[in-house]
């Protein structure tokens, strides 16, 4: 066994370590056991350092990859599906060692700021012990070789995600939301599930290695249209996990959550799980199905950042614009911007932790007001959140030496040349959306800016209504008679600030600041080479060779800073036929229209910025009066596209209403067949009964009762008097010598 | 006519049945035990006077011979009788028969 992957299952294990001390043992624990969790997420991060270190800096190589499985239920020659051999395994390449680094740093940042912020909570071990499960299966998705494994983690991670967002359970409105989460996230799951049997049927194993491998070898029997859709069915995990556009609903409402459990699960790493997911799968994504992820994709990022703009709750106003990213990663990929979605997956992760657990900062110190309505002024009061909060929100708009502003053109730039290379026409609706949400994202991002840290603190403003964030946490921190006083909060939560802010600066990730492209990270992860391109059935050895790993070798010469797919295209058309000439030249298009995506999105990004600032900084154009304007538009955006309502009217009275039908079915047809059965026997066995009360009881009693007559009757011949019986004797003589006689006669 | 003057096995029968339905009547309708007993003796003995009479007109002695055993027989059964009578007496403290019904159902 390679030692890496012996390093990566003590990584994987670590966490669950932590999870079954802390689950068990916490309230022996001196401090709950807190330092428990913190401690060993900081040692899987230094595993994970250093598996990061190994394969990023020191092989430095496109292609690696080591990988080890084992059999680990082999249920033999199962009748009607063949031989069934379930394996478990794990692969460490270039995006492995990245999540492994990004999901672990993260997870051990989140312990530690939830040292100070979940102080003094009732269930204050217990949120350690649910962290640490909730890393152990993020890292089994990360690692996990096949699409079985991946599955039981990707439903460990729901199962997670469903406690920590129902961690204050007692609030109706955290209940809600788990359920809420949960069940979204089980429509998408059962696509996925349906994806991967489609696979399985065809190829008999799990692994992506080996289902790659088929794939390219033009083994799949059935029609391309069915390889679509396990494509699609597969992406519909990602629909759930990433919250993308038919099944977004139940982020926002994750916000139910504490704060560090919405930095973690449902901003940095679950929600990028499903992201990850279509990219481990990336290669066997039909064109068609890239079509409807890119569509899918688009819509989401733009529906999600106009819902932001008008949000109060400084949660969902980063909870919408998590879903907008996400639809960003998904457009990327859609649009086969591979290395970009994972580029911005990795940026996104780090800024939007910082910025959530920034206002996991800001809400703390405000004694849980989350309505951004009454906050302002704050960055005299809080600096150190400010000035992180402000560069991770600057990521997130795009600016410029950010590292989100990489990421996002890189992607942009993608949507342009998928656009060209389609030939236009509807196509270009994707970039459009894509820069359309890139204005919005900035100008909510500095309204948010604004009304959080600029200004006077309009806390006085508050109505003064009943309100449950204080009713449940008014006493944690003993200071509730000074309402106004706002202090920085403590080292341990002000550390994860400033380190995740320092990760969303451009130098980690290229030394240029206008072009990922020429970053490690960009040279790393490049977009591998489809196993279902047009030439499928033409070259099946070919593919072979070209197998499902990273772009091949001869890559490493050109010079980094040419796209991905680009440099991909070029290898192939030294020597054999072109392997894909769809994504070469989306990558030829795509490194064209990096100026023209880097000049549209700034111009966005700064007319975006100038927005905010007319309407919250200068006052220019009063937002209130805008928005009576233009009320119906204010009004979609302001309840969420109404969504809620639409799945409320639809799929919940739907479900209502088919199980009323069922309900009345069941209570009507099936019992009625039960009781009538019941009722025919029933009234059978009463004319059994009758029968026997009367026809057979009625002949014994018949029988009993001529017995007695007759005995009672003849009971009377029995005087007693001797002479009696002598005239019967006489009688019975006299009878039998007449009939005798009379015999004789005859 | 001649029937009636020459005494004939006729004339024995019938003296017979008079003395049986005689017998007859008496137990029949006496309440007295002992008077019961009496019809009893006139049936043995018009069974007597048939047995003799058949023997005479039929020439053996067999008839004889049997009512012989009648008379022997009835002297036994009259003591048994009226050993039982005397009983019934001492505890009923009668021997009227249309009394003693204890042997009703």
């Amino acid at each position: 066994m390679h030692s890496l992957i012996q390093l990566s299952i003590a990584v994987l294990l670590l966490p669950l370590l932590s999870f079954v001390i802390l689950i068990f043992f916490n309230r022996r624990l001196p401090r709950r056991g807190d330092f428990i969790g913190v401690g060993i997420l900081g040692a899987t991060f230094g595993l994970s350092a250093y598996i990061f270190w190994t394969v990023i800096v020191q092989h430095y190589d496109p292609a690696f990859r080591v990988a080890w499985d084992f059999t680990w239920i082999d249920f033999g020659n199962v009748p009607g599906v063949g031989p069934l051999v379930i394996k478990m395994g794990i692969v460490i390449d270039n995006l492995t060692a990245i999540m492994l680094a990004m999901v672990t740093l993260i997870s051990f940042l989140v312990h530690l700021y939830s040292t100070g912020y979940m102080k003094g909570d009732k269930h204050y071990g217990r949120f350690f012990a649910y962290l640490g499960i909730f890393t152990f299966s993020m890292l089994g998705i990360v690692l996990a070789d096949n699409l079985f494994a991946i599955y039981i983690f990707w439903e460990l991670v729901g199962l997670s995600s469903y406690l920590l967002i129902g961690f204050f359970f007692e609030k109706e409105s955290a209940a809600d939301a788990q359920k809420k989460a949960f069940l979204a996230n089980r429509v998408g799951d059962i696509g996925m599930w349906l994806g991967i049997l489609i696979l399985y049927s065809q190829f008999h194993t799990f692994s992506y290695h080996e289902i790659f491998g088929h794939l390219a070898a033009g083994e799949f029997g059935m029609s391309h249209a069915w390889l679509t859709a396990a494509g699609i069915l597969l992406f519909m995990g990602c629909v759930g996990k990433s919250a993308q556009f038919p099944l977004h609903v139940w982020l926002p409402d994750a916000m139910e959550g504490p704060t560090p459990v919405s930095a973690l699960i449902h901003a940095a790493t679950m929600v990028a799980a499903g992201v990850y997911f279509v990219a481990r799968i990336f290669v066997l994504l039909t064109p068609e199905a890239l079509y409807v992820i890119s569509f899918v994709g688009a819509f989401t990022a733009f529906m999600a950042a106009t819902i932001a703009i008008t949000q109060h709750d400084i949660k969902r106003v980063l909870a919408y614009s998590t879903v907008s990213q996400l639809g960003y990663m998904v457009l990327g990929l859609g649009v086969g911007a591979y290395s970009a979605a994972i580029f911005h997956l990795v940026t996104h992760a780090f800024f939007k932790a910082c910025l959530f657990l920034g206002s996991g900062a800001i809400i703390h110190a405000m004694h849980h007001e989350q309505d951004m309505r009454w906050m302002g002024g704050l960055r005299k009061n809080m600096p150190w959140t400010f000035v992180t909060f402000s560069v991770a929100t600057l990521a997130l708009a795009g600016l410029p030496l950010s590292s989100g502003f990489m990421s996002k053109d890189a992607i942009l730039a993608g949507a342009i040349g998928f656009a060209q290379a389609e030939g236009g026409g509807i196509y270009y609706l994707v970039p459009f959306l894509g820069f359309i949400s890139a204005l919005m994202t900035a100008f909510y991002m500095g309204r948010q800016i604004w009304l959080v840290f600029f200004g006077e603190s309009r806390t006085h403003l508050k109505p003064a209504a009943p309100d449950d964030h204080h009713a449940a946490h008014a006493h944690d921190d003993g200071h509730e008679g000074e309402h106004h006083a706002v202090h920085e909060v403590a080292w341990n939560m002000r550390l994860p600030l400033v380190i995740l802010a320092a990760l969303s600066i451009f130098v980690v990730y290229s030394p240029d600041p206008l072009d990922g492209g020429k970053g490690w990270f960009m040279h790393m992860i490049q977009t591998p080479a489809t196993v279902v391109g047009e030439t499928v059935h033409a070259e099946p050895a070919l593919h072979m060779e070209a197998g499902e790993s990273l772009a091949a070798g001869e890559g490493h010469e050109v010079v980094p800073g040419h796209g991905a797919a680009q440099m991909h295209a070029e290898t192939h058309t030294e020597g054999h036929t072109f392997a894909d000439p769809r994504q070469a030249e989306i990558g030829h298009l795509s490194h064209a229209a990096h100026n023209q995506a880097i000049m549209i999105s700034s111009i966005m990004v700064a007319l975006g910025i100038v927005l905010a600032l007319v309407f919250y900084v200068f006052r220019l154009i009063d937002p209130d009066k805008t928005a009576k304007a233009i009320r119906p538009l204010y009004l979609l955006s302001f309840n969420k596209w109404y969504w809620d309502e639409i799945y409320n009217a639809t799929v919940i009275k739907g479900s209502l209403g088919i199980a009323r039908l069922l309900s009345w079915f069941d209570a009507n047809i099936v019992d009625g067949v039960v009781n009538g059965v019941a009722t025919l026997t029933r009234k059978f066995a009463f004319a059994n009964g009758s029968f026997d009360r009367y026809a057979v009881d009625g002949m014994v009693n018949f029988t009993a009762f001529f017995v007695n007559t007759s005995g009672a009757f003849m009971k009377k011949l029995q005087t007693g008097k001797v002479q009696t019986y002598v005239v019967m004797v006489i009688l019975a003589l006299f009878g039998y010598f007449v009939y005798y006689f009379t015999q004789l006669v005859y | 006519m001649e029937q009636l003057t020459t005494i004939g096995i006729n004339h024995y029968l019938t003296i017979s049945a008079i003395l049986f339905a005689l017998g007859l009547y008496a137990v029949m309708t006496r309440k007295n035990a002992i008077v019961v007993l009496m019809g009893v003796e006139l049936i043995l003995n018009a069974a007597n006077i048939n047995f003799l009479a058949f023997s005479h007109y039929n020439g053996g002695m067999e008839g004889v011979m049997f009512s012989l055993f009648v008379i022997v027989l009835a002297a036994a059964e009259a003591a048994v009788a009226l050993a039982i009578i005397i009983n019934i007496y001492k505890i009923f403290k009668s021997v009227d028969v249309s009394s003693i019904d204890s042997m009703k159902e």
